[in-house]
């Protein structure tokens, strides 16, 4: 585990919501069922005193830690409010922040990532599905039964498509160590450099996978980086240039960030490419082969 | 969304930025009454989204006598497809000297990143590449309203001092306006002073509500109506239309796609926890593309039901064949659902996109 671990108490923001209601139940679920702390307290601003799936609501962040041993939180705010609450979490000494919102404006976001820091907390998102280390935490929204515990490292920066890979690796018998959906937009919090130098430290992993998109050159930042053996995948090969595939931080910049360039720089480098997920397994064992 | 090049500039223009003297004009009888102010010597700009404009005929070179005919004629031409439906005819400038200046994201810092250099004008990409050392950067902290002096200071080097402080200017446009880009190229020097000849601005789409936009002007009609419905959707122009959930998982399909030797006929993401009735429009607009044979539907997630998949797909009655792979909650039952109306169904993306480009040749 990189982030938290068993012992790590959660904070959820826009607990009330339909997304916070539903998620605070998975999350506890799994903390449940591998012996965790998962969501000890919620905030919705207003809404101080009730309780979702048991767990009590707060009108503040302060508030909520004074009554909570709280390292963690995951937001599920809207757009609008988003940045809002990841600077109240930096500010009341949140460690870890967990930034599920899409569509934050980008501006929102750069200015509470730059508060945040100076705070010293990281930030990990937005538009993430969170992260997951198995037989550990979950903070974020995904599918816990598709992982299996074991030594590759996961960093992402799409949803589903990390779960894909991820369910290609459990099936091939190769368990996870910390899945990271870092998120899709243009500034994000933790990117791969800062989630590899996580990696590094931590003894449970041996190997990383490295899934990556057209747009910008996060991806050869991370690889460069790092010893770790890694093997990647770059998705948007077939993005005709200066379309957006969904995600903002998808925008093909001008020649730079496509995806075609960002695989040969990577295979440059010596980083194996996948040309599609379902031989990443098969290449991952490869690694194994060469490094362990 | 890109502004167009007049309303860049009016936004200039009102944070204390010079721009030249002009008028916007959408047809070429408009012309006359400004003729007094643009004097003898004046340009008239296409107003279409298109880089290199004007290599391609979009800016043309007018004067008293000849101003009404030329606006004619550019309002009767297509410049890169475009038809010209509003032009910008502008005082002409007496340029001294041609800079450039920039301002965007940079994704590794996570904070504005300030370009400047005196070799300002059409060519900077080539200078960018040949000449990466007579581009000054720096980078800003977004916290701060404003940008030191030590920072203009370095930037502008031995440019005139004005242009520090247009480097400031722009830099709180940029932040008041929700800008991914500020660019103003060519920045030029004139014997009257320092002049934005030429403006871009464009706008992050997540923030066009709170920018006073109510439509995004940069989406086709179909992009559009695919927005009301909260998906992402872009067009392409091949045989197999595909619906995923999730902007990774679908651009990797698209790219499975290309990787067996299909083409994709567009891209629609579906989003998180997708209901039958969104489903149905989902498929239902991707049915309606006329050059689509097959549609791929590849939806994996814990917080996707796939008996509400399969419902919504049922719902669609569309003409084309739809090829499905599900995998979630309710997996057995969406599946069951989809085998009694006979929809095939594959169990990995590999297996959905082969078939599906073997269906489309």
């Amino acid at each position: 585990m990189i982030y938290g671990d068993k012992k790590t108490g959660i904070l959820v923001q826009g607990a009330t919501g339909k997304q916070g209601e539903f998620h605070i139940g998975l999350m506890n679920a799994y903390a449940k069922q591998v012996g965790g702390r998962g969501v000890v307290a919620g905030v919705t601003p207003g809404k101080g005193g009730k309780e979702v799936h048991g767990v009590p609501v707060y009108n503040t962040v302060k508030e909520a830690m004074q009554d909570h041993d709280i390292s963690a939180s995951v937001i599920f705010v809207p757009a609008s409010a988003a940045a809002d609450s990841i600077m109240e979490e930096a500010n009341a000494g949140i460690q870890t922040i967990v930034a599920i919102t899409e569509h934050i404006p980008v501006h929102d976001t750069m200015k509470a990532v730059a508060y945040a820091k100076m705070e010293g907390c990281c930030v990990i998102g937005p538009n993430c599905p969170g992260l997951l280390s198995p037989g550990e935490i979950k903070m974020g929204i995904m599918p816990a039964g598709l992982f299996s515990h074991g030594n590759v490292g996961v960093i992402s920066r799409s949803g589903t498509l990390t779960y894909e890979v991820v369910d290609e690796l459990t099936r091939s018998g190769i368990g996870q160590s910390t899945v990271v959906g870092i998120g899709g937009d243009p500034v994000i919090g933790q990117t791969f450099v800062d989630v590899l130098e996580r990696f590094a430290q931590d003894p449970q992993t041996k190997a990383v996978v490295l899934i990556g998109e057209v747009g910008g050159n996060l991806e050869e930042e991370g690889a460069k980086s790092t010893d770790l053996p890694i093997v990647s995948y770059i998705a948007g090969i077939s993005a005709p240039p200066d379309k957006r595939m969904g995600h903002a931080g998808a925008i093909v910049e001008g020649g730079e960030g496509d995806a075609r360039s960002k695989i040969a720089r990577l295979k440059k480098m010596g980083v194996p490419v996948a040309s599609r997920p379902s031989e990443i397994p098969q290449m991952v064992r490869d690694l194994f082969k060469d490094h362990c | 969304m890109k502004l167009r090049e007049y309303e860049a500039k009016n936004v200039l223009k009102e944070a204390g930025i010079p721009v030249p003297a002009g008028f916007l004009i959408r047809s070429a009888e408009e012309l006359a009454p400004h003729l007094g102010v643009l004097g003898d010597a004046f340009v008239l700009k296409a107003q279409v989204d298109v880089g290199g404009r004007g290599k391609a005929g979009g800016i043309l070179m007018a004067g008293k006598a000849d101003g009404t005919k030329l606006a004619k004629d550019l309002f009767g031409r297509q410049i890169k497809g475009l038809p010209v439906k509003e032009i910008l005819a502008e005082q002409r400038l007496d340029i001294l000297h041609e800079y450039y200046l920039s301002l965007t994201i940079d994704r590794s810092s996570k904070q504005p990143l300030i370009l400047f250099t005196e070799a300002g004008g059409v060519d900077i990409e080539i200078t960018a590449k040949e000449h990466p050392e007579a581009i000054r950067k720096a980078i800003a902290n977004p916290l701060m309203r404003d940008i030191p002096p030590f920072m203009l200071r370095e930037l502008i080097g031995t440019a005139p001092k004005e242009i520090g402080s247009i480097i400031n200017k722009l830099y709180r446009i940029f932040l008041e306006k929700d800008a991914l880009l500020a660019e103003i190229n060519p920045l030029v020097t004139t014997p009257q002073g320092v002049y934005a000849a030429d403006a871009k601005l464009i706008v992050d789409d997540n923030a066009l509500g709170r920018q006073g936009f109510t439509v995004n002007r940069d989406l086709t009609e179909r992009e559009r109506e695919a927005e009301k419905h909260g998906f992402s959707y872009v067009e392409l122009n091949g045989a197999i239309g595909v619906i995923g959930n999730g902007a990774g998982l679908t651009m990797s399909t698209l790219d499975l796609i290309e990787f067996y030797g299909g083409k994709a006929a567009n891209f629609l993401d579906v989003g998180g926890g997708a209901e039958s009735e969104r489903v149905m429009h989902a498929v239902r607009l991707v049915g309606s593309v006329p050059s689509v044979k097959v549609i791929v539907v590849n939806l994996l997630g814990g917080i996707t039901k796939c008996d509400e998949v399969a419902k919504g797909i049922i719902a669609a009655e569309i003409p084309q064949k739809v090829i499905v792979r599900l995998a979630g909650t309710n997996e057995a039952e969406g599946r069951a659902m989809l085998a009694e109306k006979g929809y095939e169904m594959l169990d990995t993306m590999d297996l959905v996109v082969k078939k599906a480009v073997e269906v489309a040749a």
